[in-house]
Formats: C-alpha cells, sequence, structure tokens
C-alpha cells in the first residue's frame, strides 16, 4: 500500500468534491425538466414553472385520451415508427451481410457514401423529397382512382406516399437505414464464415441456414441496429409535419406541438402528460438497448 | 479411399493449388502439414465442397464427387473455429444435422447420446458452448461430426486455439478416437510436431504442390528435398553450403563453412562436383577429439534440456545446431570440435533436390 503525503491526499479529496459538485448541478440542471414534466402531468392545475401539485390526479392523461386523439396519434406513431423500424431491421440484416461478405471493389465506397445520407440533415432534402413523394403519390392516385374510384382516399391513407402511412414509413426508414447497414455490416464481420459453412456441411438449405444459423446469431446486431433506428425516427418531428395533413394521420409529436400552439389557452396539464406519454417507448427503448449494445459492441457472438 | 488426382484452383489470376496428386487409404490417418498460406485450407475445403475444384479429379471410393454438393459427399468437417452454434444446447449442436434431415426427436437423442458417451459428453448435454471449456468445445465439433458416420473427416487446424497443455492432451485423445471409430481422417496443421505425432501419412504441401507425402520416418530419415529436411524434426536440419571434389573412384571430398572438410564415401552412383549443399541433423552431429573435427566452431547458444543439450554455435546467418547426450558443461563463447556422422549425411543440389540420402534408416 502507498501512503500519500497528507498535502496531497486533502488536495485530491478536493478536487474530488469540486468535480461531484459540479457533476451534481449538471446532472440537475439537465433532469429538472424531465421532473418538472411527470409531477406536472398528475397535477391538476399545472403551471408553466416547477410546484409541488396540490392535488394529485390522473385527469391530464384522461383528458389526453377522451378529450383529444391521444390514443390514435400514440396508435399512428408507434404504427409509424415501428414499421420503419422492422423495414430497416429486414434491410439492414440482409444487406449487412451481403455487404459483410462481398468482396466487390466498390464496397467501401459505398459505405462511405450511404454514411453520407445520414450526415446530410433530412431539412436541407425536404422541398426536393416533397417534389417527388408528391409525384409518386399523384401517379399512385392516377393508377388507383379508375379502379376504387371514391375509395380511393381510404386506401392511400394507407399507401399513399403523401399524407399516407406507407411515404413516412419510407422515408424514416431510409434516413435510418445507413448506419444500422454499418452496425450490421460491423456485426457480420465478426461473425466466423465457419457457422454457415458448418451448416451448409449439415445439409441446411439456404432457408434453414438463414432461419435456424444467421437469424439467431444476428440477433443482438439486429436489435441494436433497430433499437437505434426505433430511437432516432421516434424523435423525427420535421418529417411526419411535411408529409402528414390529416387529423387522423397525426403523430405524438405533432400532437403536442398543435396543442402547444393553441392560442386560447396553454393547457400544461395537457402539454406534460402527453409529453410525458411520448417519452415512455423511448426510454423502455433505451432500456433495452443498454442490453444489447454492451453484447454488440463489445466482441460479438462468443461461442 | 480418397483420391486427389492433378488437382488445381485458382483465385482470379492466381494458382494456390497446383496440381496436387494425393491418396489416403481406407482408415488412415493422413495429415497435411505446410507453412502458413501454402494452400492446406483450400485443399481440405475443396475436399470438402466448399470450395470448387477448377481442374482434376476428386475421387472419394470410386466415385468422381468435384460436382456432389457438401452434404451429399458423406464427408465431416471440423472447423478451427468450432463453429458451434451459441444459441444451441451441446445436444442440438450435435444433433443439428438429424434436425435438418426431419429425424424423429427421439432418435436424435438417441443417436445423440450414444455421440456422447464416446466423447464423454453425457452430462453437458444440456449446456451452451459458451459453459465449455475449450477442450469440451472441441469435442463437441467432433460430435457433430462423427455423427452423420461420414465415410471421411477433414479437420482444419483444430487444435490451434488450445492451449499447450491441453495440445498435448488432445493428440492423444483424437488418436484414441480415430482407432475406435477406425474412420478415414484427413488432418491439417502447420505444426509439424502434430503430423509427426499422430499422421499414418504426412503430405508436406509446399506453395500449392506435394513437396512429399509418406510415412512420417520415410519423410524424416529419406526427405525428397531440402524443404522437405528443414521442415520436418525438431529442432532443424542443418543445411550447410558445400563445395563438392572428388577424391578418386571411391569416395568425394566436402568443404564448407567454420573450415568444414569431410570425406564422403561415394561408389555406386557418383556425385557430381562442384556447389551443393550438405544436410546433418543436429543429433548426427558429435562433439569429438579435435584431430578427429570435422570443423571447430565457437558456441554461441546452450539449450539445456537435461536428458539433452542443444549447441547452437557457428555465426548468426549460419547457425549450426548440435545436440548433445545429457547435461554438459559447454558455456557461450567455448570452441568445440566437431564431426558430422558421414551414414547420415544428406546432399541437396544447389536449388534443394535430394543428390543422396542418409544411408543410416
Ligand atoms: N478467397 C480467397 N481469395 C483469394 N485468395 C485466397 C482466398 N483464400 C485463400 N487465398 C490465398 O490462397 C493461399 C492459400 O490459403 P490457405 O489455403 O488458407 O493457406 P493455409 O491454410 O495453408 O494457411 C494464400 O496465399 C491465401 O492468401
Ligand atoms: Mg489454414
Amino acid at each position: 500500500m502507498s501512503v500519500a503525503p497528507p498535502g496531497e491526499s486533502a488536495n485530491r479529496l478536493r478536487g474530488d468534491l469540486m468535480a461531484y459538485a459540479t457533476l451534481s448541478l449538471i446532472s440537475i440542471f439537465c433532469a429538472v425538466p424531465f421532473f418538472w414534466l411527470l409531477i406536472a402531468s398528475f397535477d391538476g392545475n399545472a403551471q408553466l414553472f416547477l410546484r409541488w401539485p396540490e392535488t394529485w390526479t390522473f385527469a391530464n392523461y384522461l383528458r389526453v385520451f377522451a378529450k383529444e386523439d391521444g390514443a390514435k396519434w400514440l396508435f399512428n406513431s408507434l404504427f409509424v415508427v415501428g414499421s420503419a423500424t422492422l423495414l430497416v431491421m429486414v434491410l439492414s440484416g440482409l444487406g449487412g451481410y451481403a455487404l459483410s461478405r462481398t468482396r466487390a471493389w466498390w464496397k467501401l465506397p459505398f459505405l462511405y457514401a450511404i454514411l453520407l445520407i445520414r450526415v446530410l440533415p433530412s431539412t436541407a432534402l425536404i422541398v426536393p423529397l416533397y417534389k417527388f413523394l408528391l409525384t409518386l403519390n399523384n401517379a399512385e392516385s392516377a393508377l388507383l382512382r379508375p379502379i376504387f374510384g371514391s375509395a380511393t382516399r381510404d386506401i392511400m391513407r394507407w399507401t399513399g406516399f403523401i399524407d399516407g402511412y406507407l411515404g413516412l414509413i419510407l422515408v424514416l426508414a431510409t434516413m435510418q437505414l445507413p448506419l444500422s447497414l454499418w452496425i450490421m455490416k460491423t456485426f457480420f464481420d465478426g461473425l466466423p464464415r465457419d457457422y454457415e459453412e458448418a451448416a451448409l456441411m449439415d445439409g441446411a438449405t439456404m432457408i434453414q441456414r438463414i432461419r435456424r444459423v444467421l437469424v439467431p446469431l444476428a440477433l443482438p446486431g439486429l436489435a441494436a441496429s433497430g433499437l437505434f433506428a426505433f430511437m432516432s425516427a421516434w424523435g423525427d418531428f420535421l418529417l411526419p409535419l411535411i408529409l402528414l395533413s390529416s387529423p387522423e394521420l397525426q403523430t405524438l409529436p405533432l400532437g403536442l406541438f398543435r396543442a402547444f400552439l393553441r392560442i386560447n389557452e396553454i393547457d400544461y396539464g395537457l402539454l406534460t402528460a402527453l409529453a410525458f406519454i411520448y417519452l415512455v417507448p423511448a426510454v423502455v427503448a433505451f432500456g433495452f438497448a443498454r442490453r444489447f449494445l454492451v453484447q454488440t459492441f463489445s466482441g460479438g457472438v462468443k461461442g | 479411399m480418397i483420391h486427389l488426382n492433378n488437382v488445381r484452383k485458382f483465385y482470379g489470376a492466381l494458382e494456390v493449388i497446383k496440381g496436387v496428386d494425393v491418396t489416403v487409404d481406407d482408415g488412415e490417418f493422413a495429415v497435411f502439414v505446410g507453412p502458413s498460406g501454402c494452400g492446406k485450407s483450400t485443399l481440405l475445403r475443396m475436399i470438402a465442397g466448399l470450395e470448387g475444384i477448377d481442374s482434376g479429379d476428386l475421387v472419394l471410393n470410386g466415385t468422381r464427387i468435384n460436382d456432389v454438393p457438401p452434404d451429399k459427399r458423406g464427408i465431416a468437417m471440423v472447423f478451427q473455429s468450432y463453429a458451434l452454434y451459441p444459441h444451441m444446447t451441446v445436444a442440438e449442436n450435435i444433433g443439428f444435422s438429424l434436425s435438418l434431415k426431419k429425424v424423429a426427436p427421439a432418435e436424435i437423442r438417441r443417436q445423440v447420446e450414444e455421440v456422447a458417451e464416446i466423447l464423454q459428453l453425457r452430462e453437458l448435454l444440456d449446456r451452451r458452448p459458451g459453459a465449455l471449456s475449450g477442450g469440451q468445445r472441441q469435442r463437441v465439433a467432433i460430435g457433430r461430426a462423427i455423427i452423420k458416420k461420414p465415410s471421411l473427416i477433414l479437420f482444419d487446424e483444430p487444435l490451434s486455439n488450445l492451449d499447450s497443455a491441453l495440445r498435448v492432451q488432445m493428440r492423444a485423445e483424437l488418436q484414441r478416437l480415430h482407432r475406435e471409430l477406425s474412420a478415414t481422417v484427413v488432418y491439417v496443421t502447420h505444426d509439424q510436431v502434430e503430423a509427426m505425432t499422430m499422421a499414418d501419412k504426412i503430405v508436406v504441401l509446399n506453395q500449392g504442390t506435394v513437396a512429399q507425402a509418406g510415412p512420417p520416418m520415410d519423410l524424416y530419415h529419406r526427405p525428397d528435398n531440402e524443404f522437405v529436411a528443414t521442415f520436418i524434426g525438431s529442432p532443424k536440419m542443418n543445411v550447410l553450403p558445400v563445395t563438392m571434389t572428388r577424391e578418386g573412384s571411391e569416395s568425394i571430398h566436402l568443404a564448407g563453412p567454420l573450415g568444414m572438410a569431410l570425406t564422403l564415401a561415394d561408389a555406386n552412383a557418383p556425385l557430381p562436383d562442384g556447389a551443393a549443399k550438405l544436410g546433418v541433423r543436429p543429433e548426427h552431429l558429435r562433439v569429438v577429439a579435435e584431430e578427429a573435427a570435422h570443423f571447430i566452431a565457437e558456441v554461441a547458444i546452450v539449450e539445456r534440456l537435461g536428458v539433452e543439450t542443444y549447441l547452437t554455435v557457428g555465426s548468426i546467418d549460419q547457425p549450426i545446431v548440435v545436440r548433445v547426450e545429457g547435461d554438459v558443461t559447454f558455456r557461450p563463447g567455448d570452441r568445440v570440435p566437431l564431426a558430422a556422422d558421414p551414414t547420415a549425411c544428406h546432399i541437396f543440389s544447389a536449388d534443394g533436390r535430394i543428390l543422396r540420402s542418409a544411408n543410416a534408416a
């Protein structure tokens, strides 16, 4: 055991105290908004400023679901982001595998090129993107209208590129795909080919190799790439704002935004309850992510 | 019996297997050995069906199997990484090939237990590979191979992931298994000790060609070329540049480094005059009295192993290793008179072909 001179150890103690005090201040600074959200959402008479509720109540949450279309917004958000995540997982799983195993010369240029999509701010591309989707949407509409007549709008609500689920799902997935492809490519790089070849020698068909060997082995990587996609798409606000207009297609962040913009009154109880509902899936996703991230980024599959 | 007839493999324009001819008989333990990158794995994977064969024939038990898919060849392979599926138990890993064939679960269980009995894996059947030691994983990987009742089992450097003590133990274990199963085995390694201790037949590969094939002691005593001579045996055979000069009709004189001078009997198939190489193993060099010495050299390194001692003598760029019985008192810097056993000398041409083998066997 080494013995530090008394002066030095006192210095170290003072340094530690300063560090902890600073960190605590920063943590409090970061945590206060969440704390305010939580208590204000249960406050029957929530105000702009942090205060302890006089009466605890679920009224704010009831209002979200009964008076407002909260259930619909939540469903829309979960459906759109969930579908985009699923799409990203399937595409990044297949694509990451192909990118990992190919020896094509364009592999690295391609990987860097797609990362550019992720780096460019989507706001900058919003006009051409909108134009592009609008053209697709009009074409689809022109194709469907003669066949389905007045039912076309109901179909387009699901399959439309503008003001329809499909368009938003595709765009959200596209934004998340580059990072997920990178994650999966790196993951498969660390997965020995021997696994597949052993299965091949055992007589596994292509489908069996994917279903019984590759998918189970890739699960930690897929979970990581899916969770990243989910968390990032869940937080996206601009794309649904631009691409959706029908009230029945609104997502949670849009609902929250519009409730905040109402000029006659600002209902802090409603806003905080909405915000809290909006936070929960992200926090849950993060909880899952932590477990898989450790597995994925600390050496892949051991076996 | 597996037979390779003038087998070739190209990666693009690069020829990595350059016309290999090899035969492995039924029940034989054949070891393909060679330095890293010489094409051992490629050759093994061609036999397994994981790599295509660009030209030549691969014949298993009388049938040409060049174009038979891997799982239909009746060949099993144990991978270097073992490739055990981490999401399956030991039993599921071993029974995987049967479950793919839709064999009834009860029958799979019965066969898995049979295999587990042979490999002493009974207690581990419900564990996952992650909870096994290196040696146990190795046995599971072998179990996954032998449950298919293959006519040939391939191993690609299966011991390279184990520590040295376990490696010695697994070597014995593999030999026992080979005897019990009377299986035909092709085993790939870069380690000539593994090859010498386990093989019925060694195939030495060098840069995509067979340098020599045969029983271990044939290769040791009668190498076909300098490559095999120096690759097989540890410590390596000493190979020294010499100049040969005929001395009458019965003998030839060799002059080498360190003032080396010796005369070999040379009557029936006379050696040519000129530059050549003398190959002599460490155990065929002896410390002798000064007047009997072929050369005198300064000791650079002394390695005492108790039962024997290795002296490295000569210069750094032309070291010569001498094996001496027992524990000796030489020290670095000592000058020792040395002689080669004339009956144990190999003569190679300047480009490495054998001109004359030792006549001691
Ligand atoms: N897929 C491949 N593409 C191109 N070259 C390869 C490929 N696989 C192996 N090689 C080359 O073929 C040679 C033999 O490789 P390999 O059979 O793995 O050697 P070993 O197992 O004896 O170490 C090496 O030079 C290696 O670089
Ligand atoms: Mg190899």
